[in-house]
């Protein structure tokens, strides 16, 4: 009896997902726990590993398909089992959707008809149109390539669709496959060179402007659940920004003394790793800023897991220091590379993307002083963390020059309050400006 | 097309002339014998292509035994007789296997050439059969390359070369006479005229009647006659096998004879008339031979009845044979291409 | 090292196998008194007599089929053809009758006989005068089909094929008969069914043979300033063909162009191409192209002859192309 492979929900959010890559061909023989599909969800691009065992009678989704949770992607079966009638149900089944609402108004229009044949027509031809798709998508499938780059690309454990071509029409050859696997695969980029053309508008000297044409870019899935969280969070949560300026020096000479101590172990804390660790540490401090706001009431999370944003090309992600106020300078460092990292080659499992109760935003590697971020929805507030760069400050009457940095807790007014807001900021900044409070 | 008579001139000879052809009683016999054998061979043949054991072409010597017998007997050791696709009678006369033979027509592992060739391409190099050819005319160079040969070692030997009335047309034909012609090889060129080209009869096909005529252009001596009995061909064939062994001249010879069977088991004959074929019934060397061993030699009919099962039995025995031969292995089919 | 023409070539391979076997001699239209249409056999009437320096009338079905009859009994004849185009009369011989005796004999007997002239296009000759007849003779199992375009090769080749006990089509070419190159003194001889490789390379097999190999050494060398280093390999036998240097070149530089003199269709290029196809389909990074005659019969004007022919410019723009870099 043939199974039918659904698409999985793979991740707490997902609500539909995108077949990257398929590890399977039609006629493979399938083990249970063989990873069978690479599935792009909202959060990152997973492992599917099969539920079911058999042999692969049908890929019934192709690579670059999005589809609902539960939409059957492939059928299992006996070898050589026929699964005619099950493909021509499932064939029949997803043109019956859309067919339904095509043949709304087909009906009213039969309705007002003295002609009483026809809506018996219309449903004696469900079929025809079924089958359209499938062949488009049979047809969709084939990818240019040379011969000998299709046998490097497949003992390489690369896609051709994760290729670009150069050859002619676009075809794959065997410099391709080794420019990929020299340079790593990139997502084929979705947007070609952009040719200008001629303005009707024109300069002061009569030139016209060169004019671009505008493209539309496919919602990732992670962007999707980017507009769909930040868009929640804007409309429900009323935020408040404050900012405190955190005086470095003492912090980088600890990191800096820190470092030199660590180099043998090959480990480098980052400002962002001290950043972290304090906020965990304030968090502890401040239970109230540790929370988020339900509507059966305020909860305050019992552990300091700082979620820290990492920004992709497309879009960011945010993983998980798990309790970061106990773990060492050392680890929380060793941990976020591992984390960056992995983030950038979309690797990173649902689980270390969950779970946090607050988050750390810092663009001062871009030069960024100071901005203001939304808080993640599940979250009380949000640490936007600027670029540390000396300043002249006045100190005892004296002006003096200072390693400055500007953090601004955004927060959740219904959560909690301006006041406790700037309570945690204090307690941030002396656990900065003094940092041996951050190595006990 | 020419007015030229179907039906065979009438025979003039005396009772003493008749007799004087089959005087030899031993001779006779086994020229009666040999005759005999490749006419019961050949039905036999017959007989099992309607039975579906051989397909393919099947081309009968039925009436023209004459020749090859006594083209055996003009030969000597290591003479080369060199035929087209109508070649059983030459294999059997020369001296081949009957069981060979057959096993041949079978396609079966025992065959002549191992089932390779065929009814068309006998092949019996050691009892003096080189081929065995179906393009039409395209041996008559590859024979005279045999006579180039024999004058280039200077062997002694000496090449016969059959082909049909239909095959004189064709080029091959023309270079092949040309240089035998030319270089004064030792070949005796034998046109079997059994005045048929397949369903052409030779009033359409040939410009000349007399086909020796054509040996003036190529410097070679020329003879035609009827073929009556293996005796008098016998004769006549040896004097220019004689004359190309001894002063490497090149012979054309014309031998009129009729087939009694179509060209192949697949033609009907209806190109000829009953009459036609009746007529030359009358004067079938076999025929006249058996009448010569009883009228001359006093044998009765039930001897040459005995004589007979003894041949029936013996062809009878090839077709077993070949029945029971193996097929080719299937590795024979890339052996002897290239060494 | 002597440095000799191909036609001295072959009449030196001709000259030494009759002196070493009585049973070899030459046969053909001039080969005589003239000392051959192009002098391939000059001065061999002299030394070896009339017996073995035959010059026929012409009758090209004639004396090939005589060659065929006496190499059954036993000697070893050349038929020379003035031109392969002539061999088209004597087609039948060799296809019905030298390559396929052994077969149909069950090995009874052989044909050691070796078919030799110039082949493909001179200069202005028109279209009956001008053909490749490669393809013909290496569509026929039984025989062996051999290519020279050097001194060397040439000779080594002949004597190769004068003893070789199968029938040999021995292609020449009336252009390069003049073509020079070094000949060793001492006796030697190179073994049908070897190609060689002209010119080593790493980014493209050109694979070629006869006339075709001064082009596609011309147009390898053109495409180095293109920066690709095409390796030239000089096929010499056409039947059978050496798959393991074609292969083992194809494999290293993943695409292959052919330059050749002949029809396109279905003929010794073609079967390259499906045996490429078929035998490294998983080695190749572009499809393999030829470069070859049109697919036309010759004309005679100058003009319309060059723009027939492959040149090494057109041998270097499919080696461009198969290199994407066209």
């Amino acid at each position: 009896m043939a199974i039918i492979v659904e698409l999985p929900r793979l991740t707490d959010t997902m609500e539909e997902g995108v077949i990257a890559q398929w590890h399977i061909a039609e006629g493979d023989k399938v083990k249970r726990g063989q990873v069978i599909a690479d599935i792009e969800t909202d959060k990152a691009t997973m492992e599917f590993e099969s539920f079911d065992a058999g042999y692969v009678l049908k890929l019934v989704a192709s690579e670059g398909d999005t589809l609902g949770l539960g939409a059957p992607i492939a059928v299992l079966g006996k070898k050589d089992e026929d699964v005619g009638d099950l493909l021509t149900a499932l064939a029949n089944r997803a043109a019956g959707g859309a067919e339904a609402e095509a043949q709304e108004p087909a009906k009213e229009d039969a309705a007002t008809s003295t002609e009483s044949a026809v809506p018996v027509e219309a449903e004696a031809t469900p079929a025809a149109p079924a089958e359209a798709p499938a062949a488009q998508t049979l047809d969709n499938g084939r990818i240019p390539a040379s011969p000998l780059a299709r046998r490097l690309a497949r003992e390489a454990g690369l896609e051709l669709s994760q290729i670009e071509g150069s050859g002619p029409h676009g075809r794959i050859i065997k410099a391709d496959v080794d420019r990929a696997v020299a340079e790593g695969v990139k997502p084929k980029s979705a947007d070609t060179p952009k040719v200008a053309t001629a303005s009707s508008e024109v300069d002061e000297h009569g030139r016209p402007y060169a004019t671009h044409e505008d493209t539309t870019v496919k919602l990732s899935q992670m962007r999707k659940t980017i507009v769909k969280r930040m868009g929640q969070s804007k409309r429900e949560a009323p935020h408040i920004y404050l900012t405190m300026p955190i005086r470095m020096d003492e912090a980088a000479a600890a990191r800096k003394q820190l470092n030199a101590a660590l180099a043998e172990q090959g480990v480098k804390v980052s400002f962002n790793d001290f950043i972290i660790k304090a906020a965990a540490k304030a968090l502890r401090v401040h239970p109230r800023v540790n929370a988020h706001y339900t509507p059966d009431g305020i909860i305050e999370y019992g552990n300091a897991h700082v979620g820290m944003a990492v920004a992709l090309d497309d879009g960011l992600v945010v993983p998980v220091v798990r309790y970061a106020d106990q773990k060492t300078l050392k680890a929380i460092a060793s941990e976020t590379r591992s984390l960056g990292t992995r983030a950038r080659d979309r690797k990173l499992a649902p689980a270390e993307m969950s779970g946090s109760t607050f988050t750390v935003t810092n663009l001062g590697m871009f030069g960024i002083e100071e901005f203001m971020a939304v808080v993640n929805p599940g979250e009380g507030g949000i640490l936007a963390v600027g670029a540390i760069k000396d300043e002249v400050v006045v100190e005892d009457g004296q002006m003096v020059i200072r390693k400055m940095m500007r953090v601004t807790l955004c927060s959740d007014h219904r959560v909690f309050d301006g006041a406790d807001n700037a309570k945690f900021l204090v307690t941030l900044k002396g656990l900065l400006e003094q940092p041996m409070g951050l190595f006990v | 097309m020419n007015d030229f008579n179907p039906m065979p001139p009438e025979l003039v000879e005396t009772p003493e002339e008749f007799a004087g052809q089959f005087a030899d009683r031993d001779q006779t016999l086994q020229a009666y014998r040999e005759m005999l054998r490749i006419r019961r061979f050949e039905e036999s043949a017959a007989r099992a292509y309607t039975r579906g054991k051989i397909s393919g072409f099947l081309h009968l010597y039925i009436g023209q035994e004459a020749i090859a017998v006594a083209t055996a007997q003009a030969l000597e050791e290591g003479d080369r007789v060199v035929s087209a696709y109508r070649t059983h009678g030459f294999a059997l006369a020369l001296g081949s296997d009957p069981n060979a033979c057959m096993s041949e027509l079978y396609g079966r592992k025992d065959g002549l050439v191992g089932g390779i060739g065929g009814s068309m391409h006998f092949f019996d190099r050691d009892k003096g059969l080189w081929g065995g050819y179906a393009i039409v005319g395209n041996h008559i160079p590859v024979a005279t390359g045999h006579a180039f040969a024999s004058k280039y070692k200077g062997d002694g030997r000496v090449t016969v070369c059959f082909m049909g009335d239909g095959a004189v047309g064709i080029g091959p034909v023309h270079e092949g006479m040309t240089l035998a012609g030319l270089w004064k090889l030792p070949i005796v060129f034998v046109v079997e005229n059994n005045r048929y080209s397949m369903g052409t009869p030779l009033e359409r096909t040939l410009p000349v009647e007399d086909i020796t005529q054509r040996a003036a252009g190529y410097g070679m001596k020329r003879d035609r006659f009827r073929v009556t009995s293996v005796h008098e061909t016998h004769r006549r064939l040896k004097a220019a096998v004689d004359h190309a062994r001894k002063e490497n001249q090149p012979t054309l010879i014309e031998m009129i004879t009729y087939r009694f069977r179509g060209h192949s088991m697949s033609d009907p004959a209806k190109y000829r008339q009953k009459d036609e074929v009746n007529a030359w019934r009358q004067q079938d060397p076999l025929e006249r031979t058996g009448r010569a061993l009883q009228q001359v030699h006093n044998m009765s009919e039930e001897d040459l009845e005995a004589l007979d099962d003894e041949i029936v039995a013996e062809m009878r025995a090839a077709a077993e044979f070949a029945d029971a031969s193996p097929e080719p292995d299937p590795e024979a089919r890339f052996a002897n291409i290239i060494v | 090292m002597p440095n000799l023409q191909i036609r001295q070539a072959i009449r030196d391979a001709m000259a030494e196998e009759m002196a070493r076997d009585e049973n070899v001699f030459l046969l053909g239209e001039e080969v005589g008194h003239y000392n051959g249409a192009y002098k391939a056999s000059e001065g061999l009437l002299e030394r070896f007599g009339a017996k073995r320096v035959i010059d026929t009338p012409i009758v090209e079905t004639g004396f090939a089929g005589v060659g065929i009859g006496a190499a059954m009994c036993g000697l070893r004849p050349i038929v020379e053809f003035m031109t392969f185009n002539f061999s088209a009369v004597a087609f039948d011989q060799i296809l019905n009758n030298a390559s396929k005796i052994r077969h149909m004999t069950n090995g009874q007997f052989g044909v050691p006989i070796v078919f030799r002239g110039p082949n493909a296009a001179a200069h202005m000759l028109g279209s009956t005068h001008s053909q490749a007849f490669d393809p013909f003779y290496a569509h026929i199992p039984g025989l062996k089909v051999v290519a020279v375009a050097t001194p060397y090769d040439a000779k080594g080749l002949l004597k190769s094929a004068i003893r070789d006990d199968n029938p040999v089509v021995f292609l020449e070419s009336e252009l390069m008969y003049s073509v020079r190159g070094e000949v060793p003194e001492e006796e030697y001889v190179i073994p049908i069914g070897k190609a060689d490789i002209k010119r080593p390379g790493k980014d493209v097999t050109v694979l070629t043979w006869g006339q075709g190999v001064p082009t596609a050494l011309e147009a390898a060398e053109m495409a180095t300033r293109h920066d690709i280093d095409a390796e030239v390999i000089d096929l010499r036998t056409l039947r059978p063909l050496d798959n393991e240097c074609i292969l083992e070149s194809v494999k290293k530089t993943n695409r292959c162009a052919l330059i050749y003199h002949g029809w396109p269709y279905g003929g010794v290029g073609a079967e390259l191409i499906a045996r490429i196809q078929e035998l490294a389909f998983d080695h190749l990074d572009a499809p393999v192209l030829r470069e070859c005659y049109e697919d036309v019969p010759m004309p005679y004007a100058e003009n319309l002859e060059h723009l027939v022919i492959p040149s090494a410019e057109r041998g270097l723009a499919a080696i461009l192309k198969v290199c994407y870099k066209a």
